[in-house]
């Protein structure tokens, strides 16, 4: 098979998770160009909500990733109570917090699970997802849903956290820790994971930045850079914990990156917990926001995401731009791919943790 | 069991004897030297040798059956679920699987090799069920008992790669390809190795017939322990020949959809699982009967009971590594079979070479 | 140095304990779990998962609570609720919300905007049928019975308020705190749309003093009981001459 030959893998293929194509060229079995597609979910989201008044969009914003809907209808909130100038209750924030670092380890779990599919176990698979049913249980008790929540409210969060919620959550977040372990037994100290990930799909720090990728597969090239930390949003900067870097750039330093990741939101949410005052959870906004732009920028489970929001003093948004760090970490993937066989695809892929719901939006 | 034959040969005598005695009671003359000759000596035999051949396969058949059910329930409780429900213990979701892959419609791609793509999938087909003549359960129980029958065996295995790859080229589909083509690449470099381990232990036994290696374990010691090596080596090789995780790239289904039988579909297909099954339970039964002394066991049971209680338990084995680990790569399943193995074998074979000169056993 | 060229610094506890050994042994140890005890499943159709009451399923009514404002209508983002006349015994002939539940997203906002928490979320999910008619739920289908937990309240603070520290949260609906109808009086053409269409019957036409000019009768504006109101918004969208707009309290 001297000759080259394009595969179509999507869109519909077990790889992709979604509706998107990746087109490889395979000389043997060593890729030797690849060009991502994206465009099957083209939903139209962002005219969508120009035609939708601003507290209609909170659900619309759940349904942009099923995997993180807690952070894409928070990063709503947050460029529209930028919009509005208002300020939002502190223990509303804390109860953001807690939220958004339960919704990233569920996230990370379904990740997990995916990349436990896509590299042929489907222990990692079952094992990851039963640990997320914890954490949808907690926020079914909070919020009444499992997948997307409409949890948080311009100006604050739905309803306060129900009688137990402290305790479950500390119940929850002790039987998870150290089910971290048995996740890692699964992975790290099984010697065909880290063959299948060692030294598979490398990007260093200089191609990571130029490529736009950010979040966990950016820090895996050894790039600090958290906006928890250096732009912290809600209650971020009262908060400690860390940035979790590994220099390697490559899947297996990616998958580090994420568990990590985990064990540091198990902290925070302890922190939340901690700390959590009295008080309003919601204020009461105004219909119409006055004219002007804002900017919000959150650390998704996936990477940056950005939300982009002009408003023309009437009850729904000019304009809603949303930055997906899907899309860019997608458009950076012929790099990794390049120069791996065919059977690195689905880990390379399933490792950047593509969500084609925020990706084509 | 050591009378089936016996049994069966009376069986088949009386029941011969009832047909010459019905011929006879029609009183038409011209029919009397068809009664004497239903009663001969190859009659009897012929007929004797169908119906041990009949119950045999019958036999071997549902312990595919019970091996796909194993893996199943055995699966599930890995993962922490249940496993098939149907029927009792979910053991009849086998036979709801087979009535639903024979009512699927045959199809065969427009641009496909047509002849050819029918006769693979019979060519895999029939050498596993072939196989399955090959091996004996007990020292009674058998349908062949060739001199030569572990290499007529391991002939008959090593024809399946053919019907693979000329399966997966004359699908004329990209993944089928790639999947056909790794398919042949795996199972010879595994190949090399099974045969390495098979010829110490034939050294040591000095038998090529199942009957003469297991009786020469049960006169000295079960292979396991001298050849501890061989049979690491033999195990490692025997998953990767059935093509099961962590060697199961031909039909890797994250990146090559199904491998070499995406085209395969309905019955065919249903045919090919179950003949993946019977493959496994052949490697299962080589592993009982080259390391681990066949039948041999006390004598409170039958010898079939042995056995089959041996090669459930190395089955065990393939579902307890199955669900510990990931599929691996191409390129790292080469380097596996020709660095790995194939040294590990040959040292194998000098260690039976060397017991044989230094005259241990 | 180059990113190429650094290894991955393996922490002690993540080095390899033996090629496969350690997850051979976690799973095994699920084995045994799982066979000793019950495994984690749910046999779905036979067992369910027990939710707590305010699970977000299907929307659910009680028809006599409902007093027709349309405020579910107004915030549903899939614009499923339709608001359509029913006649019942009790009731008489009322316009009440029909959804249509295959379109509906399980957001609760038509709960959550219910000034009279007439409108719940149900647990109910299980809402598979044979065809589309069987999913638009009229009033009547839509019926569910009411249970505290189904309701959604919520408190909030006003941001005029919140400045001064720790704020005063009032329930959803406080009479006191929610928006005001204001009256451009020069507007008004004394049209009475506003009155026949509120549902509480919080507007009353009130006479100003003034006669009118030309017929000499006297002159009446609607006047608003904010007791009542529930800030539907009815009557300002019915107002031919645009004289009525909402004043927010913030």
């Amino acid at each position: 098979m001297s000759e080259e030959m394009w595969i179509n893998m999507g869109p519909q293929h077990p790889m992709t998770h979604g509706l998107w194509n990746l087109r490889v060229r395979v000389d043997g079995e060593t890729m030797t160009a690849a060009e991502p597609i994206v465009g099957y979910l083209h939903r139209g989201w962002e005219k969508m909500v120009e035609n939708r008044t601003y507290p209609q969009i909170i659900p619309l914003a759940d349904r942009l990733c099923y995997g993180s809907s807690f952070t894409w209808s928070h990063l709503y909130c947050l460029a529209a109570e930028r919009v509005f100038n208002i300020e939002v209750p502190e223990r509303a924030q804390y109860i953001r917090t807690a939220c958004i670092e339960m919704q990233r380890i569920s996230s990370h779990l379904m990740w997990l699970a995916a990349v436990g599919t896509d590299l042929g176990s489907y222990t990692i698979l079952l094992y990851g997802m039963r640990e997320r049913e914890l954490f949808l249980d907690l926020m079914v008790e909070l919020c009444g849903a499992r997948m997307t929540y409409n949890y948080v409210r311009i100006g604050g969060v739905r309803n306060d956290t129900p009688p137990d919620f402290e305790r479950n959550v500390t119940r929850v977040l002790d039987t998870f820790e150290p089910r971290i372990r048995d996740l890692e037994a699964l992975c790290d100290e099984c010697e065909t994971f880290r063959m299948r990930t060692i030294d598979i799909g490398k990007i260093n720090a200089a191609d990571a930045m130029n490529l736009g990728l950010t979040g966990p597969s950016m820090r895996a090239s050894g790039i600090d850079l958290d906006l928890r930390r250096h732009d912290p949003y809600e209650i971020y900067d009262e908060l400690d914990f860390d940035v979790c870097t590994h220099t390697d750039g490559d899947c297996y330093a990616r998958y580090r990156v994420r568990m990590d990741e985990m064990r540091e939101s198990v902290k925070i949410i302890r922190q939340c917990l901690e700390k959590m005052p009295k008080g309003p959870t919601r204020v009461k906004v105004p219909r119409c926001p006055p004219k002007g732009t804002a900017v919000a920028r959150v650390e998704d489970p996936r990477g940056e995401s950005l939300m982009y929001m002009v408003s023309d003093g009437t009850d729904k948004p000019y304009r809603l731009k949303v930055r997906s760090p899907n899309y860019v970490n997608l458009s950076a993937s012929p790099a990794m791919l390049l120069g791996n066989k065919i059977s690195d695809v689905p880990a390379i892929m399933g490792v950047l943790d593509m969500c084609i719901g925020e990706t084509d939006r | 069991m050591e009378t089936l034959y016996t049994v069966l040969q009376s069986l088949s005598e009386w029941l011969l004897g009832v047909i010459a005695w019905l011929i006879d009671w029609t009183r038409l003359g011209f029919l009397s030297g068809i009664a004497d000759w239903v009663e001969t000596e190859p009659v009897v035999t012929f007929l004797t040798t169908l119906l041990v051949a009949a119950i045999y396969f019958i036999t071997l058949f549902m312990f595919g059956l019970c091996f796909i059910w194993m893996e199943r329930k055995f699966m599930g409780r890995f993962m922490d679920r249940r496993g098939t429900q149907v029927g009792v213990l979910g053991f009849f979701q086998n036979f709801a699987d087979g009535i639903k892959t024979m009512l699927k419609e045959h199809i065969i791609p427009k641009a496909a090799d047509k002849g050819l793509f029918e006769m693979a999938s019979f060519a895999i087909i029939a050498t596993s069920a072939m196989l399955l003549g090959c091996i004996p359960l007990s020292p009674q129980f058998y349908v062949i008992n060739v001199d030569l029958a572990l290499l007529l065996g391991i002939a008959i295995f090593s024809f399946a790669p053919f019907g693979i790859l000329i399966g997966g080229w004359s699908s004329n589909n990209k993944f089928s390809l790639i999947g056909g083509m790794r398919a042949a690449a795996q199972l010879i470099a595994l190949e090399i190795p099974i045969l390495m381990v098979v010829v110490s232990v034939v050294v040591m036994t000095g038998s090529l017939s199942f009957i003469g290696i297991v009786g020469w374990q049960q006169d000295n010691i079960w292979l396991a322990f001298p050849l501890f090596i061989g049979l690491i080596t033999f195990f490692v090789a025997a998953i990767g020949e059935s093509e099961r995780v962590p060697f199961d790239l031909p039909e890797a289904e994250a990146e090559l959809v199904e491998g070499w039988q995406t085209e395969y579909g309905g019955f065919r297909w249903g045919l090919i699982m179950l003949s993946d099954y019977l493959r496994a339970y052949i490697m299962c039964a080589l592993v009982t009967m080259l390391f681990l002394g066949g039948w041999d066991g006390p004598d409170f049971v039958w010898a079939e009971i042995w056995y089959l209680a041996k090669t459930f338990i190395v089955f065990f084995f393939f579902i307890w590594v199955r669900v510990a680990m990931v599929r691996i790569r191409t390129d790292q399943i080469l380097t596996l079979g020709w660095r790995r193995l194939l040294p590990l074998s040959i040292v194998n074979l000098l260690i039976a070479i060397a017991l044989k000169t230094a005259e241990v056993f | 140095m180059r990113i190429e060229d650094m290894r991955y610094t393996k922490a002690d506890h993540l080095r390899a304990t033996g090629y496969i050994f350690k997850s051979m042994k976690v799973t095994f140890k699920n084995l045994v779990r799982a066979t000793v005890n019950r495994p984690c499943t749910i046999l779905y159709p036979w067992e369910k998962l027990v939710y707590p009451d305010n699970y977000r399923g299907r929307p659910g009514i009680v028809l006599d609570k409902c007093i027709a404002c349309a405020r579910c209508v107004k915030i549903c983002p899939n614009q499923c609720i339709e608001m359509v006349p029913i006649e019942t015994p009790e009731l008489g002939k009322v316009k009440r919300p029909q959804i249509n539940v295959a379109r509906c997203m399980m957001c609760g906002y038509c709960a959550e905007e219910c000034p009279t928490n007439a409108m719940m979320v149900t647990p109910e999910f299980e809402l598979a049928a044979y065809n589309r008619a069987d999913m638009m739920f009229d009033p009547i289908k839509l019926q569910h019975p009411h249970k505290p937990g189904y309701e959604v309240n919520y408190s909030f603070a006003l941001i005029s308020e919140m400045k001064g520290g720790a704020a005063k949260t009032y329930a959803k609906n406080d009479p006191e705190m929610h928006d005001t109808i204001v009256l451009d009086g020069v507007k008004c053409i004394s049209c009475q749309r506003c009155a026949k269409t509120c549902p509480t019957g919080s507007i009353e036409m009130a006479e100003t003093g003034e006669l009118n000019p030309k017929t000499k009768k006297p002159i009446k504006w609607p006047k608003f009981d904010n007791a009542k109101c529930v800030v539907c918004e009815q009557c300002v969208e019915v107002c031919p001459k645009d004289a009525l707009s909402i004043k927010e309290v913030l």
